[in-house]
């Protein structure tokens, strides 16, 4: 059974989708989706490349097979004919507008306040005006819980101060969805909780998200969907109840009896 | 003969007009080439780092030529050079009343053209030290290449290569000094001139040496307060800093 807030609408639809670094298979086929409103966990022993599958998804990777699809829209490629021809830059970027993400090392532009992390691309790429981008910000700054952070620069942000920092960035763009990867892992254990919390009220707020995680708690409660790569591959996937109580697959049972003891 | 205190007194503190205008010439021309070099260089080395390998080719090699030949050399092959193959002769330009003799244009662009090279790399290991989560940063939040570009990674490349930019400009105000050979009346030429007739060699030398060192003595407190300016901004970036936020690393 999936939430109601859960549309059918395949947002994020990844088909046969096979990477190689060098002679590293690194995807090997692997389809993938996300729906409307849904809240995907993305989990997996180190190296199995889930941190690679979330790039295919804004194309911070190209992939050598396979189609990888957001609003139904093919991203990093256009069909000229019958044939797919790799897009241009440009418009490559104009598609990374629709999907927000945060990264493990939080990458806030140093050189900037937070207030102008924040607000640049909604101006530059939205052509939004200065103003209203400003009041968005503070709005957005209000929801991570940062009011009065406005004018620091990054330098001065605690490690989880700097990651909702990110978040709202992301978030200033409206993107359609948020990909997160491993947001809180290079934080301190005492500034885990309130970036996940940041994250619990984004899921709840209906946005659609992809989180490679591994907090399993975490994990737990907000997913509607657990899904499980090993060497590439997407060798499970469920609810979490499922997942996590029952897994099918030895290699999920694997993992999970290594980070849960 | 002595060394003459009052000659050197009076050429040190009340020099001639020609030697003002040469002054003025070396400044110019400096800063001239040193702004069309630098725009040059940027271009050279986005050149460098483009993904097609002609342009590499081309950028790489002209690294090569330039800094692998005298500037002295570049000068005269410019200028002299030029114009006697028929390919390229430079004609005294007047513009408001204002003439800009052809040997001058020359020398701005032999400077200007040399200095690229050297700047090119510069840029080019200022952009190389940004963060590479800066780029992925701009691009996942959709800016195209020229965006980010601009307004991320322009602004932390320059931070971090403030000070070799520096160096470079009390070089290439030295450096003014080898245009004398196409005879552009810069500040040794006219020294040079007053000498020939005068013969007092050392105290002309040693004025000439006196107003370089005032020159580049003036630039290097100019950069010592723009350092310490940036030093002291609010953003914590120091210049030739890694100016990558850095958090604490992550365990396996
Ligand atoms: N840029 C790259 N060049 C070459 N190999 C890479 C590159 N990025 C990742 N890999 C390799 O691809 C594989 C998958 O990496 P990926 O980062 O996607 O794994 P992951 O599941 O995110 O792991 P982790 O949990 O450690 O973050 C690994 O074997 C990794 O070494
Ligand atoms: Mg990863």
């Amino acid at each position: 059974m999936k939430p109601p807030r859960i549309s059918d609408e395949r947002l994020i639809e990844l088909t046969g989708v096979a990477k190689w670094f060098g002679p590293n298979k690194v995807l090997d086929d692997v389809d993938f989706h996300v729906r409307r409103g849904e809240v995907v966990v993305l989990i997996g022993p180190s190296g199995s490349g889930k941190t690679t599958l979330l790039r295919c998804i804004n194309h911070l990777e190209t992939v050598q097979a396979g189609q990888v699809r957001v609003r139904d829209e093919l991203i990093g490629y256009r069909m000229r004919g019958s044939k797919l021809v790799a897009d241009r830059e440009r418009n490559i970027a104009v598609q990374r507008r629709e999907v927000g993400m945060v990264f493990q090392r939080f990458n806030l532009f140093p050189h900037l306040t937070v207030l102008e992390n924040i607000t640049i691309a909604p101006t530059l790429l939205r052509g939004v005006p200065k103003a209203r981008a400003e009041e968005d910000a503070r709005a957005l700054l209000a929801r991570v819980g940062l009011p009065d952070k406005a004018l620091s620069y990054p330098v001065h942000l605690s490690g989880g101060q700097q990651q909702r920092v990110a978040i709202a960035r992301a978030l200033a763009m409206q993107p359609a969805a948020m990909l997160f990867d491993e947001p809180t892992s290079a934080l301190d254990p005492e500034m885990v909780g309130e970036v996940l919390g940041v994250m619990r009220d984004l899921a709840a707020s209906g946005m659609t998200m992809v989180i490679v995680t591994h907090e399993m708690g975490f994990a737990r409660q907000v997913a509607d969907r657990v899904v499980v790569m090993a060497q590439g591959r997407v060798i499970e996937e469920g609810a979490p109840e499922q997942v996590f109580s029952a897994p099918r697959d030895p290699k999920t049972r694997a993992l999970l009896a290594a980070v849960l003891h | 003969m002595a060394f003459d205190w009052t000659y050197f007194w009076a050429q040190l503190f009340t020099p001639s007009t020609a030697f003002l205008d040469g002054l003025f010439l070396t400044v110019f021309m400096a800063v001239a080439a040193q702004i069309l070099g630098s725009v040059l260089g940027l271009v050279i080395a986005l050149g460098k780092m483009a993904r097609s390998r002609v342009l590499r080719g081309l950028a790489g090699v002209y690294i090569w030529i330039v800094r692998g030949t005298p500037l002295l050399v570049q000068i005269v092959f410019i200028y002299t050079g030029l114009a006697a193959a028929n390919i390229l002769r430079f004609n005294d330009i007047t513009l408001s009343g204002i003439t800009f003799p052809g040997s001058v244009q020359a020398g701005i662009l032999a400077l200007a053209l040399n200095e690229a090279a050297y700047m090119a790399e510069i840029f080019r290991s200022g952009i190389g030290s940004v963060d590479s989560g800066q780029f992925e940063a701009a691009k996942a939040l959709g800016m195209p290449p020229a965006t980010m570009f601009r307004h991320i990674v322009m602004p932390q490349a320059l931070r971090i290569i403030l000070l070799p930019i520096g160096n470079q400009f009390n070089i290439m105000l030295k450096n003014t000094t080898l245009v004398s050979v196409i005879g552009v009346s810069e500040m040794l030429l006219v020294t040079e001139t007053i000498n020939s007739a005068t013969f007092r060699t050392f105290e002309l030398y040693s004025v000439l040496a006196l107003y370089f060192l005032a020159l580049t003595s003036l630039w290097h407190l100019f950069m010592a307060w723009a350092e310490h300016r940036l030093a002291r901004s609010k953003t914590g970036l120091v210049p030739g800093q890694d100016a990558g936020a850095t958090p604490k690393e992550v365990a396996a």
